[in-house]
């Protein structure tokens, strides 16, 4: 809105004054108080920018230009002063919105005597950041809240330092210390400020969980979160329980499936190595023959991978890609006949043959 | 005093390094004479569910997380051997109350729910605690279905 831009750049040239009961009409359709008050400027200006469709003198179109507020797009055509129509266009709802920023600022600077720093111009960027694209009466309605809670925050004065938003969990992150400034009505004292910290921290851990934990993130409330977050944990740990069971179950009779399986699957295999592999399933005990085929998968490691063979990569990289897709057949053939090599083998050999590939 | 904090790290690593760990551990089971017998089937399935978590604890972190150091001493335990970790720089303080009038008393009760859970979380404070359960959620998921692939590879065709 051009209206609140120039009312910025004009507000180092006048002085507050009280609002004559000619911009009542002028009601923006935003909060009552809020904005009016908010502007704290004559009306006149108002008006007077409303008629001019050149607006401003010089002085204003400088500092407005430094800003970069592009003035010269005639002011919106006025039906009549109760029903002033404010243009809809997205860009300049855009940069409206940073102008509005920007006119609190030094609309408050100059209240306060404080010069502002660009630190505050990102936190309240951050806190109208769903300007673009909103309507009029919610955009002003976002004024309103921007314009009170920056003279709030103000009213706290604290002297030359730099005005941080006291929820700018970011800014927490960062700094080895936070330095929180306390909001209006809340207490001081290092105790609050500590536990507050605190707060923020479990909130944002409560996040990360809330991501995890599928259909988290439609809840609100902290309990019934945790609630969520519990059931599910729980949840995890009887699927555990259960395939422990299964597995157990399954075990014992792992040496009838795999010599089929790996018989079937494998046809084309070196057969020494099977062969070997085959009895090691049935005597688990004797390492030196296991030690034997993984040499020779060793040596065929070199080899370019190809279905035909049995390349310890060839099959571990299926299994682990087709893993995702819970796709039985193949994939857990391959995965049990690995799994059932890597049971009978030695210890030692484990770690060196997976590097290799993985 | 506020102390801000890094980015929270809850990485898991994939699920080629737990489904080593397990195999392993089932292959060192496997080794046991007594193992394949039918009748003992309870002690087989408390005997893979203990391998199971652990084999998930020392995949996910070895001893780098609270939860997977307390499951491993807890695990070590049972077995009476004693278990060495190495020390770290900051000790694992004690738990710091403090009196503030903002403790929810609605979330402390599920906070105590969440250490029940969540091996070793009797130590630790609530944030650390929220940290702990989320790594423990993924290495969770991510060791359930390690195994349900290997059920479903190894099930009677």
């Amino acid at each position: 809105m051009d209206l609140t831009g120039a009312f910025g750049a004009r507000s180092a040239a006048v002085g507050a004054c009280r609002e004559p009961p000619g911009l009542e009409s002028l009601h923006l359709g935003g909060g009552d108080g809020g904005f009016t008050a908010l502007l704290e400027l004559p009306p006149t200006q108002a008006v007077e920018l409303l008629h001019f469709t050149d607006p401003s003198p010089s002085s204003s179109q400088a500092a407005v230009a430094g800003v970069g507020l592009d003035v010269s797009p005639p002011p919106p055509p006025l039906h009549a002063y109760g029903a002033l129509t404010f243009p809809s266009n997205a860009a300049l709802m855009e940069r409206a919105a940073r102008f509005s920023v920007m006119a609190n600022e030094q609309q408050n600077g100059n209240v306060s005597g404080e010069t502002t720093t660009t630190s505050s111009v990102p936190s309240n960027s951050d806190r109208v950041k769903t300007e673009p694209g909103e309507t009029d009466s919610s955009q002003r309605l976002e004024n309103n809240r921007c314009g009170i809670g920056k003279r709030k925050e103000l009213d706290k004065k604290v002297k030359g330092s730099t005005k941080k938003k006291s929820k700018s969990s970011e800014e927490n992150e960062k700094l080895p210390y936070v330095h929180v400034r306390a909001r209006r009505g809340q207490a001081t004292d290092s105790h609050s400020l500590a536990e507050r910290a605190r707060r923020e921290k479990i909130n944002a851990r409560m996040k990360l969980l809330q991501e995890l934990v599928p259909g988290c993130d439609k809840i609100q409330g902290t309990a019934l979160v945790l609630d969520e977050i519990i059931n599910h944990v729980q949840s995890l740990q009887r699927q555990v329980e259960m395939l422990s069971m299964r597995l157990a179950a399954v075990n014992p009779r792992v040496d009838f499936n795999l010599d089929t399986l790996l018989a079937s699957e494998n046809g084309s295999l070196m057969d020494g190595s099977f062969n070997g592999t085959a009895m090691q399933l049935a005597w688990p005990h004797q390492v030196t023959e296991t030690e034997q085929s993984f040499h020779h998968r060793q040596l065929q490691l070199q080899q370019p991978p190809q279905p035909q063979q049995w390349p310890y990569d060839g099959l571990i990289q299926p299994a682990w890609g087709r893993e995702d897709d819970q796709g039985h057949g193949n994939e857990h053939n391959s995965l049990m006949a690995v799994s059932e090599n890597l049971m009978v083998g030695s210890a030692s050999l484990h770690p060196n043959q997976v590097k290799m590939e993985l | 005093m506020a102390s801000a904090d890094k980015p929270i790290n809850t990485d898991v690593p994939e699920k080629d390094v737990f489904t080593l760990h397990f195999l392993q551990s089932l292959s060192n089971l496997r080794r046991q004479n007594t193992f394949n017998s039918p009748e003992k089937t309870n002690d087989r399935v408390k005997k893979i569910k203990k391998a199971a978590y652990v084999s998930m604890a020392r995949a996910a972190g070895g001893t780098n997380r609270l939860w997977s150091r307390a499951l491993l001493r807890r695990a070590a335990k049972e077995n009476s051997k004693v278990v060495r970790f190495p020390r770290r720089k900051k000790r694992v303080t004690c738990l710091r109350r403090r009196r503030s009038n903002r403790r929810d008393p609605v979330e402390e009760e599920e906070a105590e729910r969440l250490r029940n859970l969540v091996p070793g979380g009797g130590g630790m404070e609530t944030s650390k605690l929220m940290e702990e359960t989320a790594h423990y959620i993924k290495c969770l998921s991510m060791q359930v279905k390690v195994m349900q692939c290997l059920v479903d590879g190894l099930a009677p065709k």
